[in-house]
């Protein structure tokens, strides 16, 4: 038996959270009503985000940046026309998460808060350089999403807070994708890549879903391959790196060597992918 | 100690109704407990299956992932509601001519999830059908008839 | 699920041995170890709570040393329920030491474990994930209490 809210802003969400010590937050409920329903999780009370208007829906900012609500589902997203260019990898990556059905109850903020390091949205927004608006006992704040992950299904999320936003910076006129490896389609990844262009094509920012605890992302392997993108053996060194960064789990969806192995395959045909699009453009 | 109930009133189906059900209790849970409308139904109770999909404003979703305190005040349809559709009523037909129907424990999900599909694509192609209906999972079948069966829908009805 | 791993400590072997047959210290060490009680010369009873993201858990364990060669191996068998939730846990362990050439102590473990209930239902390669993670704080732990850095 779980007690059920339904608060209308967030600082009425946030101090039922902080009222209730075993109490949770409820975003979509694919994942967190599934795990209720095989005793997972018990939470004695679970806090409804679903009727705080707040929390809805995605606008642009003055400066063209984007802010998606928390509990914008993931079918608006895959269907939101603002995400072109070097955010379109985030539409991508929205439209490839489970199947119809559960994109129409999922949200972005649930996905996040959740942080399957299998799911699709962490590798798009940490290619986007996504910050995290979150709102707690203690007031709001904003977080990088590179500074999010802490360990496995551990995130710097304090007891109490959630998530309200995420904010893209403005889209940029490039080719940006996500792409994943799946045992069957809207399976989680086995491994996935989303990767996105620099505006003057000289450049790339990748990261790695599904091979760490958070997306793996090297920034400075991306600096030292500027201007590099056509020279085989400076792909090859950079994903050497990635390998050498990851730390895959071996699971039913693949074993870790598995995905090591992938790691260096879907970032070159991710790369051919863009830059012949590029090309073609 | 008896479960705490809590009273929800929705649209089911175009009418209103008042439960009262478990606290904190699923949709699929409301619907066969309390108020005995059967056709969802309860295969993995984890979102996998697609057998206890149904309508939430209009919008396939899974009855057992929905809470019924999110219903509040919403409008659930399921196939018990879908008499007089006319597009579910020709995927129905297909489906039975098709062979697609065995058991007929994923047969609901199945239709909700391929109506939905027509709607926003009224041409499919047979992979677009099969991705479409990845969420439903068949033990009987092996998914060709029911491909066939959405597929020749789809093309009685763009005629 | 085998886990496997080993670790230094600048001590001598004698005393690691000693630590590690003491159960206050091993409890104090353990991550999310709430309590530890001697039952006889071989056996322990001790509740540990572990956390992956939201899913918590509380196991009462007993421990039993089945058989020890001392300063060098123990083996040891631990099993333990989750009270009136349905999981099990059980696990056969081997720890060995041997010296190191700077006259510290080389400290292997393994550890062959299942789960079986609620929690079997998580994947296996996030525990193993978890068990590196908990066994990287232990080592942690045990090293401040022989008061060594390393």
């Amino acid at each position: 038996m779980t007690e059920v809210f339904n608060p209308e802003t967030v600082e009425e969400a946030v101090a039922l959270l902080a009222q209730h010590g075993e109490a949770m937050p409820l975003s979509g409920g694919a994942t967190l009503i599934a795990m209720r329903n095989a005793a997972l999780v018990e939470p004695s009370h679970l806090i409804s985000l679903d009727r705080i208007p707040d929390l809805r829906g995605i606008s642009r900012d003055d400066g063209g940046g984007i802010r998606i609500g928390a509990m914008t589902r993931h079918f608006e997203t895959a269907a939101c026309v603002e995400l072109t260019g070097s955010l379109q990898v985030l539409r991508r990556a929205a439209g490839m998460i489970a199947n119809r059905v559960v994109r129409n109850m999922g949200t972005m903020g649930g996905s996040v808060a959740n942080a399957d390091p299998a799911a699709d949205y962490l590798p798009a927004l940490s290619c986007c350089d996504a910050v995290l608006e979150i709102a707690g006992p203690d007031g709001r704040r904003t977080l990088s999403i590179h500074d999010y992950i802490e360990d496995w299904y551990e995130t710097a999320l304090e007891e109490g807070e959630i998530i309200t936003a995420i904010t893209l910076p403005a889209p940029v006129e490039v080719s940006s994708t996500y792409r994943k490896i799946a045992r069957v389609s809207g399976d989680y990844a086995t491994a996935s890549c989303a990767m996105a262009l620099d505006p003057d094509g000289q450049g790339l920012r990748v990261a790695i879903g599904a091979c760490g605890p958070g997306p793996l992302r090297d920034r400075a392997g991306e600096k030292a391959l500027r201007g590099k993108l056509d020279d085989p053996s400076a792909v090859s060194e950079f994903t050497s790196r990635l390998v050498a960064l990851a730390d895959p789990v071996d699971d039913v969806r693949g074993s870790a060597e598995y995905r090591l192995r992938l790691i260096p395959r879907l970032v070159t045909s991710v790369l051919s992918e863009l830059t012949t699009q590029k090309e073609m453009a | 100690m008896m479960a705490k109930k809590v009273l929800h009133s929705l649209t089911l189906n175009g009418e209103e109704v008042e439960v009262a059900s478990v606290a904190g209790a699923t949709l699929l849970e409301t619907l066969r407990e309390d108020l005995r409308v059967l056709s969802s139904k309860r295969g993995c109770n984890q979102g996998v299956c697609g057998a206890c999909t149904v309508l939430l404003d209009g919008k396939p979703v899974r009855a057992c992932l929905t809470l019924t305190a999110r219903c509040e005040g919403h409008a659930v349809q399921t196939m018990e509601g879908m008499n007089g559709d006319h597009v579910m009523a020709t995927l129905q037909r297909h489906m039975v001519e098709s062979g697609g129907v065995q058991c007929g424990f994923c047969t609901g999900g199945v239709l909700i999830s391929a109506r939905e599909l027509l709607e926003s694509d009224p041409s499919p192609s047979r992979e677009t059908v099969k991705t479409a209906l990845s969420g439903n999972i068949c033990r009987c079948t092996g998914y060709r008839t029911i491909v066939d069966a959405v597929c020749g829908a789809a093309e009685e009805l763009s005629q | 699920m085998k886990i496997e791993g080993d670790f230094e400590v600048e001590a001598p072997r004698a005393e690691v041995w000693d630590k590690i047959r003491d159960p206050q210290v091993m409890g104090a060490c353990i991550p999310g170890c709430e309590s530890v009680e001697q039952v006889d010369e071989t056996s322990y009873r001790a509740q540990v709570s572990v956390k992956v993201g939201p899913i918590k858990a509380r196991f009462n364990l007993l421990v039993e040393v089945l058989d020890e060669q001392p300063e060098h191996t123990i083996l040891s068998r631990t099993s333990g329920e989750e009270g009136t939730r349905a999981s099990v846990v059980n696990s056969d362990n081997v720890v060995r030491l041997t010296d190191t050439d700077s006259g510290g102590t080389h400290v292997d473990y393994a550890a062959d474990v299942s789960v079986t209930g609620r929690l079997g239902k998580f994947g296996l390669g996030i525990f193993r994930k978890k068990a590196d993670q908990l066994a990287g704080q232990f080592v942690e732990n045990f090293r401040a209490k022989l008061g060594v850095t390393a």
